[in-house]
């Protein structure tokens, strides 16, 4: 199974059409990665999706980078029981 | 660097004062003062109390009718029954619109006056309109009317140019005739001091006024002639300091205090060939005067007239109560007035379609959060018309949450975030991106592909 980092990585590629190879955990998704206003929804939507789970939304939008997004995901399946591979 | 003259210690607090005594919210803001103004006049300082106006008589005249209809094909008989009716609704039981007046020359005008007093509305009162000729007052005797309007120009360019008298003398003997046929005939005279920013004040208008007065002293009160400041030009200025013949200030104060005409005999009647109609209207009422002159939306000859429905939230705004007003009447009389062909802007304050819309996005993020952060006052409450936004590339998704939610009916725990409506949102962008659509969408095609992309919401909000 795919850790969490492998799968937003794969996540984040498909919406904003990017080589998940060019993804590193340091990347801003809206400075480094482009990610326009509605782009930043969708991506929140997708990680939804691909996870099962439901975030605050004020708070998932306020994730800046890649890395933060692994650890604030990684937490809210914590929260929801959602088992993933780290 | 200029020296600091006063410093201004930062007030810090964790609660926000959001100032609700000016913005009640329930009302249109609130119009405070603190202390008087003070205008200079012949060198002397004179003071003005305008906090005094909250208990002073201030009232509202129409004129949608007569100037109001000399700017566009005459309304039916109908339409002017319809628009009275709604007047007298806007106006409510304490008569805020006081009067409106009606041309008195044709069958269709004395019917018109007929049927609207067949209403039964105490207000606005009816009263007329005719040239300043002898012979027409009886028409003003046989309609019934207790008063009328008569042409009065006091300006040089009427006077000499316009009526084409030999001298002011002339004219002044003419209109006084006119003015004694009007006692004669037991009908209250109304002059209407046609061009007064643009006239001699002191060579002409005060004397008249000083004689218009004298005639009405040997008159019962009722009978005594009251005086329609008539900015015909727009050439009014309201700023302290003006000079005459256009300031404001000192015009009235000269008629009020120097000539005594009461206030309750003094009217301002404005024209907005320079943007300023409204707010020489108001300040005419701050000044002395104790009506200010309107039409509907403004509409009259060339620029229009003051909007007799910003002069209602002015009102509103002085008094600090609604004092009987039915201010959802705006919204019905500007939906009757486009059923029949009047042009109003979009962006026309308090009834355009678009008066309350926000298309930037960061404007819609800040009304999900909080309508009041960028609604004037409460829309819904007070116009039936609660703040929208209109969505383009531009609105955001913050925009279309504001939107979606608005059409669902949904507040507080039960609105949809915009995480769900990121398919929605993805449409919005391609129209523009995608397809180069540069008009706004329409609600129609909003409700649309939000039936057809948040179809679990349209069953829950809208039964299937």
């Amino acid at each position: 199974m795919a850790t969490v980092e492998e799968r937003i990585k794969a996540v984040t590629a498909r919406v904003l059409k990017l080589d998940p190879d060019e993804i590193k955990p340091e990347h801003s998704f809206t400075v480094d990665l482009g990610a326009e206003s509605v782009q930043s929804v969708e991506l929140v939507a997708m990680f939804e999706e691909e996870f099962g789970i439901e975030m605050d939304e004020d708070a998932a939008l306020s994730v800046e980078t890649v890395g933060n997004a692994v650890e604030f995901i990684a937490d809210v399946c914590k929260q929801q029981g959602v088992e993933v591979e780290q | 660097m200029k020296e600091t003259k006063k410093r201004h210690p930062l007030v810090n607090v964790r609660e926000p004062n959001l100032l609700e005594g000016t913005f009640p919210y329930s009302l249109p803001p609130l119009i405070h003062f603190e202390g008087p103004a003070v205008e200079y006049i012949d060198g002397k300082a004179v003071e003005f109390d305008f906090a005094a106006v909250k208990d002073r008589d201030i009232l509202i005249t129409d004129t949608t009718f007569r100037d109001g209809q000399q700017a566009r094909p005459p309304y039916t008989i109908d339409q002017m029954v319809h628009l009275y009716d709604l007047m007298s609704r806007l106006g409510g039981p304490n008569g805020v619109i006081r009067q409106t007046e009606f041309f008195l020359y044709t069958k269709n005008d004395r019917e018109t006056l007929d049927r609207c007093r067949a209403l039964g509305h105490k207000y606005p009162e009816c009263t007329g309109w005719i040239r300043a000729i002898k012979g027409d007052f009886r028409l003003v005797r046989e309609a019934g009317l207790k008063e009328t309007g008569i042409l009065t120009s006091c300006s040089d360019y009427h006077i000499f140019h316009k009526l084409r008298f030999r001298s002011r003398a002339e004219c002044m003997d003419s209109y006084c005739e006119v003015v004694e046929a009007a006692f004669e005939a037991g009908v209250r005279p109304r002059c209407h001091l046609e061009d007064v920013t643009r006239a001699d004040i002191g060579g002409f208008v005060l004397p008249f006024i000083d004689r218009l007065m004298e005639m009405s002293s040997r008159v019962p009160e009722e009978l005594s002639a009251k005086i329609r400041l008539c900015d015909t030009m727009g050439f009014g200025i309201s700023y302290p300091g003006a000079a005459l013949p256009r300031s404001i200030p000192k015009l009235i104060y000269k008629l009020n205090h120097e000539c005594g005409v009461p206030s309750d005999r003094l009217e301002w009647h404005g024209h907005n060939d320079f943007h300023k109609v409204h707010a020489n209207a108001a300040t005419a009422w701050l000044y002395g005067c104790g009506f200010v002159n309107t039409t509907l939306f403004g509409f009259g000859e060339r620029t229009g007239n003051p909007p007799l429905e910003s002069a209602i939230l002015e009102y509103i705004a002085l008094k600090g109560d609604l004092c009987g007003i039915d201010t959802m009447a705006i919204t019905e009389l500007a939906d009757y007035m486009r059923s029949i062909g009047l042009p109003i802007p979009d962006n026309y304050p308090f009834v355009g379609k678009a008066f309350n819309t926000t298309r930037a996005g960061i404007h819609a993020d800040g009304l999900r959060r909080d309508e009041q952060i960028y609604n004037i006052f409460d829309t819904e409450k007070l116009l039936g018309r609660p703040p929208r936004v209109a969505i383009t590339d531009k609105s955001g998704t913050d925009g279309l949450v504001h939107w979606v939610n608005e059409f669902f009916g949904l507040k507080g725990e039960e609105r949809i975030n915009k995480i769900k409506m990121h398919r929605l949102a993805r449409w919005v962008i391609d129209q523009y991106d995608e397809h180069g659509r540069l008009t706004a969408i329409s609600d129609q095609e909003l409700e649309a592909k939000t039936k057809e992309l948040l179809p679990d919401y349209w069953q829950k909000f809208k039964g299937g």
